[in-house]
């Protein structure tokens, strides 16, 4: 193929609304989305998009007309929830909500980012706090606490170990034990890949020296 | 008697003869619902003598097959099973009318509205409950009873409310035939809002040179008589038959003797915002709203007055005309037909705490802009800004302000003149200052009428307007120069801006009169979900209310523009001047009767009655008892319903007929 | 103060508050029992979760343990108070969220019942500030003021959850310009300040600070700039993280963007109930407004001396 069809022809093809994620955009109640009139009111206003490359209504787009590429986009992770967009969509889309959904369509198709799943998995899930004070590393926060004549450690889950058996038992019963499993395979799986991918290319690299 | 019973006497002896016609209403009903089944369904009920289906009865070949039916005396009761008896009841009385039955002895099933429309998704239930429907319509044509319309005669006057440009052309259409019109204005002048407007699009003609000449004519037009700084306090009677009590609210100038000098204005110490300029200007006040205000007499508002006395003293008014003791009239006139024509506010953006409106000075409406540039207006027709009162060099507008926003206080709907507004404005600031800079954020463009499309096009091309797509998120000002720092996407670049104007228009939308209810309840006219009046039929009857007597015309029927307004100002004087040239009008007689022999005379009926129809009369043979007066009864059925003898019928909807309807199962 | 009070609570910590800003905590104890409301602890408790970030993950997750949180306070049958915007907005949208439906709430409390527990719905959960303005009242809390502060220049921070979504928030539907935060602040005598995009989020929530600490940085960073421009003295916040953000995000910013911002920014950041009670006459160190000096990296981390040295003549 000449290196200038590669280079130059972008076929595009605009696929149905009825694509696999457009569908569980349904199920997810996100249908409210189809009245969306592209205003732009949320972007416009949005204090993330004025900085970064994430754009509201474009990936609500993006999302409702089957682009599955979307998920994959750091970019859904930039918003703050800060409910601007949600308050003044003049259809009434609850925006903020349906970003948040996306982001739950996300993580269940495995594209969470490492920061995020070792809070949801190591922190979160083990301690039933997502910002904990108990353990090794932590003893600056415990004497923090008692400077301001604080027990150490607060009544909350960090006193009753019985409570965070409860939250644990919660999660595996809504299946997000199985989800965080599910996912932390598919870290490994990659990583392996991506290390193996490494190891290809450094011996690739090594042969060509070798034939030259 | 009247025309019916022309061919065939229905005596009460007659058996029921029965024809069902179902119809398709192309895929409307049987899209939804097998036809012909319900055809066969019923004719196996009591009485039923001929059943047709046919794809569109209201056809001329539907009406005939009806038609021949009767005339071949296979029937003596029609029963239609379609749409909505609103649409098509009167057709269908005519077709029996036409076959020589009394057209009374027609009952119609709504099986499109009420079944297959609502239930669409799911036919068999809708099929089920279209059954349902027909056999309740056959069970009450089966006790119909032969009626005789009532004739009343027409008062050939009209009375119209509000004195805009649709109620002011409406006025000159109806004198110019002839008619009476009483033309009542709330405010001290006539002429609406079009006399707040500068030039007007797309032709770009000065408004005042085209409603100014309009204005005048009224107030010399000897069939009008003008009513300004009146308001409708009360309407009884009925179509050809209204009594309508009008109040001439108190001027405190006498208006016989005022010469229109204007000298008071100058010694009165009471400096008041100015409504007319929105409140750029200020205004004394004894004011007229405006230079060319028809009437030009003045007018004392008295909610600012301190009645120091010097507007009073010789040396000012001459003519002493000024009245500080002045009372409100009230006075009565009978008018065969009402014209509703109130217009519209302007939607108040302060709300959309967004957008700055009411916070930053240089953030204005539509409206005040009209001000601006009008060469009347507070800065003679050079826009300023606010803030400094210098030219802004870069203008942005918001269209859809408060329209087509789904959220809590939004309308929903679109306003239809802000697009072609902001594009006018536009261009006339840019003809004036060539290097200014102008932005129209907007979600579509709609230039639907004549011309429009066209003068957006040039507004690009040869103004250099800019249009961007998508709505403005929020405002910020910059507190060194209260320049409007603009937040938005650029929708088609799929890019965040953020802009810094002088001057921020808000492309306010329309809506209804905040007191459009005291019309309602006042007419008893209905109101859409938009809250504008609700016409008879949104394509058939765009300017008749479900009122027979009353028409609606212009902005408070819901938003338009000039042409529009006119265009329905002569529609509702057309069907006013039709009503009327008749000289006299059919009324459907459905009254209530009272049964003599069973009432008792407690008299309840009168308290529930809310049009005062029923009074306590001596009877020779049965003592005091209930009577009814016909020309004031609407046939509402409170007393019907609420009498504890049953001593009370609705013709047409008798005890008889609605228990059968409810009783009979076949 | 009495223990009869009709004001009572069960105290929802979060997580922030207690294991990153003990002072906040320990500001909030100080001012309601000096008002005469009382906490009682919800024992077991634990992350709300996070609206930004286990909501984001998987919103059964985020319902069923909230509604695990809120039971804790049905059990004892008082209403829940949280000085946190995030456990405030997670509280109430479940709340509101399996009150209005039936068939959520029933779903919730299928996995609840394993557990042992059952959400009711019978308790509200409010903000302090909310507990402040609405429960107490603006004008009970101004008979306690008696310090009053003079020439004290306030940026008030709101943050986002404790006004948005409006639709679940008790404030009438006002979003866009709300006052209530600062009408409290100004019982003190200090000034609140108008500046440019005084709503604007402070970037730290919706799983941003996790992701990327330049983006929320950023945010900041925008924020401390207006402030600074409008010349506030300090800065008044109502949540523990929107806190973490302006004190500990100030230094990240100072770091990030040392090129862009000139001075490197240093403006105190105080949690409301600190200076209420301060003007209250409440001991600084129950208020957790001395530093401890002995500790290393901990909060403060933008010293508040300058603001201590400011009010000092007036607390006499
Ligand atoms: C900013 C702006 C610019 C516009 N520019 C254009 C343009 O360039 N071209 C164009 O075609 N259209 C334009 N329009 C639209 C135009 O204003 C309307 O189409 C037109 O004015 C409608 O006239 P109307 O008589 O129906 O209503 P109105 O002008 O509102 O008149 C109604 C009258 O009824 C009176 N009234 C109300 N209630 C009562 C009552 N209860 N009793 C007695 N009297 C009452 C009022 O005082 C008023 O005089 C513009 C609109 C706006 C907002
Ligand atoms: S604000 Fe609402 S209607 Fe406008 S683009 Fe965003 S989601 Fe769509
Ligand atoms: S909620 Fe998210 S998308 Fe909406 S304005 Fe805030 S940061 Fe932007
Ligand atoms: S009496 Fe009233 S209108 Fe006349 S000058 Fe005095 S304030 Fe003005
Ligand atoms: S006419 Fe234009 S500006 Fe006005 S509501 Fe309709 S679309 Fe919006």
């Amino acid at each position: 193929m000449s290196d200038n069809v590669e280079k130059y022809i972008k076929r595009k093809v605009y696929k149905s609304t009825n694509s696999r994620i457009a569908q569980k955009f349904v199920d997810a109640g996100l249908e409210k989305l189809r009245a969306c009139i592209n205003c732009g009111t949320c972007t416009g206003g949005c204090p993330s998009g004025r900085r970064t490359a994430y754009r509201t209504r474009s990936v609500l787009r993006r999302a409702l007309t089957g682009d599955e590429s979307v998920l994959e986009d750091i970019g859904i992770w930039f918003c703050s929830t800060c409910y601007t967009c949600y308050e003044r969509c003049p259809r009434g889309i609850p925006v903020t909500d349906m970003i948040i959904k996306l982001r739950n369509i996300a993580v269940e198709e495995g594209h969470i980012l490492d920061p995020h799943f070792v809070l949801a998995n190591k922190v979160f899930y083990v301690t039933g706090h997502g910002v904990p004070a108990n353990g090794e590393g932590n003893q600056k926060w415990r004497d923090l606490r008692e400077s301001y004549g604080l027990p150490p450690l607060p009544p909350t889950v960090h006193m009753h170990p019985e409570a965070v058996k409860e939250c644990q038992e919660l999660m595996k019963s809504v299946g997000f034990r199985d989800l965080l499993d599910k996912i932390e395979k598919q870290k490994e799986k990659e990583k392996l890949e991506a290390e193996k991918a490494e190891a290809n290319k450094i011996e690739d690299k090594k042969k060509e020296k070798e034939k030259k | 008697m009247t025309e019916s019973d022309k061919k065939i006497n229905i005596t009460e002896n007659d058996k029921p003869k029965i024809g069902i016609y179902v119809c398709h209403c192309g895929v409307n009903i049987g899209g939804v619902v097998s036809v012909p089944d319900l055809v066969e369904y019923a004719k196996t009920l009591t009485d039923v003598t001929v059943g047709h289906d046919y794809k569109f009865l209201c056809s001329d070949v539907g009406q005939k097959m009806i038609k021949e039916d009767i005339e071949a005396g296979l029937i003596n009761r029609v029963v239609v099973a379609a749409c909505s008896p609103r649409m098509h009841e009167p057709t269908f009385r005519i077709t029996c009318k036409e076959a020589g039955l009394n057209q009374f002895l027609f009952e119609m099933a709504n099986i499109r509205e009420h079944s297959t429309w609502v239930h669409m998704k799911e036919p068999e239930g809708a099929y089920e409950v279209a059954k349902d429907l027909i056999r309740l319509a056959i069970a009450k044509a089966r006790e119909l009873e032969p009626l005789t319309v009532q004739k009343v005669n027409v008062e050939p006057t009209s009375l119209i409310i509000g004195a805009g440009i649709t109620g002011m052309n409406a006025a000159l259409n109806l004198s110019s035939a002839g008619y009476k019109v009483y033309l009542v204005e709330r405010s001290a002048t006539i002429g609406g809002h079009m006399a707040q407007l500068d030039k007007t699009f797309p032709t770009m003609d000065c408004s005042s040179c085209i409603l100014t000449p309009k204005m005048s004519e009224i107030s010399r037009d000897k069939n009008i008589e003008l009513l300004t700084y009146s308001e409708v306090t009360e309407v009884t009677g009925y179509v050809g038959n209204f009594e309508v009590t009008i109040k001439k609210k108190p001027h405190y100038v006498d208006q016989e003797k005022c010469n229109g000098c204007g000298i008071c204005v100058d010694p009165c110490p009471i400096t008041v915002a100015n409504e007319f300029d929105l409140g750029l200007s200020t205004r004394k006040a004894i004011y007229v709203p405006f230079p060319q205000a028809i009437p030009s007499q003045y007018t004392i508002d008295m909610d600012s007055c301190v009645e120091c006395g010097i507007c009073a003293r010789e040396t000012v008014c001459e003519p002493g005309a000024i009245k500080y003791d002045d009372k409100p009239e009230y006075f009565t006139v009978k008018v065969g037909t009402i014209i509703v024509a109130t217009g519209y506010d302007e939607y108040d953006p302060s709300e959309l705490k967004q957008y700055g409106y009411g916070k930053y000075p240089n953030v204005i409406t539509g409206l005040q802009m009209e001000r601006l540039l009008s060469s009347f207006g507070p800065v003679l027709g050079k826009p300023v800004k606010p803030s400094d009162l210098k030219d802004p060099h870069s203008i942005a507008f918001l269209q859809c302000v408060g329209s087509r926003n789904f959220r809590e206080g939004g309308n929903k709907y679109c306003s239809r003149v802000c697009c072609m507004y902001a594009t006018k404005q536009a261009r006339q600031y840019k003809e004036k200052h060539p290097d200014a800079d102008i932005y129209i954020f907007y979600m579509d463009i709609r230039a639907f009428g004549k011309g429009y499309e066209e003068f957006y096009e040039s507004a690009g091309r040869d103004y250099g307007i800019n249009y961007v797509r998508g709505r403005i998120a929020e405002v910020r000002e910059n507190p060194l120069n209260h320049n409007i720092i603009i937040r938005a996407e650029d929708t088609l670049l799929q890019q965040p801006i953020e802009l810094e104007v002088e001057l921020f228009i808000l492309s306010t939308g329309i809506e209804p009169r905040a007191d459009s209810d005291s019309i309602t309840n006042l007419l008893r006219i209905q109101k859409s979900a938009d809250g504008f009046f609700l016409e008879a039929h949104p394509k058939l009857r765009p300017v008749d209310t479900l009122t027979e007597g009353i028409f609606i015309a212009g902005v408070s029927q819901g938003p338009k523009d000039i042409p529009d307004s006119v265009a329905q100002a002569k529609g509702a004087a057309a069907s006013a001047i039709a009503l009327m040239a008749k000289g006299e009008v059919e009324i459907e007689p459905f009254f209530a009767v009272v049964h003599s022999d069973r009432c008792s005379g407690c008299g309840m009926c009168i308290e529930n009655c809310a049009y005062g129809a029923l009074e306590l009369v001596d009877d020779r043979r049965f003592g005091t008892i209930a009577s009814i007066n016909k020309a004031l009864c609407k046939g509402c059925g409170a007393c019907s319903g609420n009498c504890r003898c049953s001593a009370i019928d609705i013709i047409g909807f008798s005890s008889e007929q609605l228990y059968s309807m409810i009783t009979k199962r076949e | 103060m009495s223990k009869n009070s009709k004001w009572k609570y069960g105290f929802f910590l979060g997580c922030v508050a207690p294991n990153r800003y003990p002072m906040i905590e320990a500001s909030i104890r100080a001012v309601f029992d000096h008002l005469g409301a009382e906490i009682l602890e919800l024992e077991g408790a634990s992350c709300c979760p996070a609206p930004g970030v286990f909501r984001a993950f998987h919103i059964p997750t985020w319902l069923v343990i909230a509604a695990r949180n809120l039971t804790i306070a049905e059990e004892l049958g008082i209403d829940v108070v949280t000085g946190c915007n995030g456990c405030y907005g997670t509280l109430r949208d479940a709340w509101v969220e399996l009150n209005h439906e039936p068939e959520l709430k029933k779903m919730i409390n299928e996995h609840l019942a394993k557990i042992g527990r059952e959400f009711k719905g019978s308790i509200e959960p409010k903000h302090v500030v909310q507990v402040l303005y609405q429960d107490l009242g603006i004008e009970y809390l101004r008979g306690f003021v008696k310090h009053k502060f003079k020439d004290l220049k306030v940026a008030v921070h709101y943050g986002c959850h404790i006004i948005k979504p409006s639709d679940k928030r008790p404030w009438g539907g006002e979003y866009e310009d709300p006052t209530f935060l600062d009408e409290i602040i100004e019982i003190t005598g200090a000034k609140s300040i108008n500046y440019k995009d005084k709503f604007q989020c402070c970037g730290a929530g919706g799983a941003v600070r996790t992701a990327v600490k330049e983006i929320s940085a950023d945010f900041s960073r925008e924020k401390l700039e207006n402030i600074r421009d409008a010349g506030a003295d300090i800065i008044i916040d109502c949540c523990p993280f929107c806190h973490l953000q302006l004190d500990l995000g100030q230094m990240e910013a100072n770091n990030f963007y040392k090129d862009i911002i000139g001075e490197p920014y240093k403006i105190p950041v105080i949690y409301v109930t600190q200076l209420l009670g301060l003007a209250f006459g409440i001991d600084p160190n129950l208020l957790g407004l001395m530093k401890n000096h002995d500790l290393q990296q901990v909060p403060p981390f933008i010293s508040l001396e300058p603001f201590l040295e400011k009010v000092k003549n007036q607390l006499t």
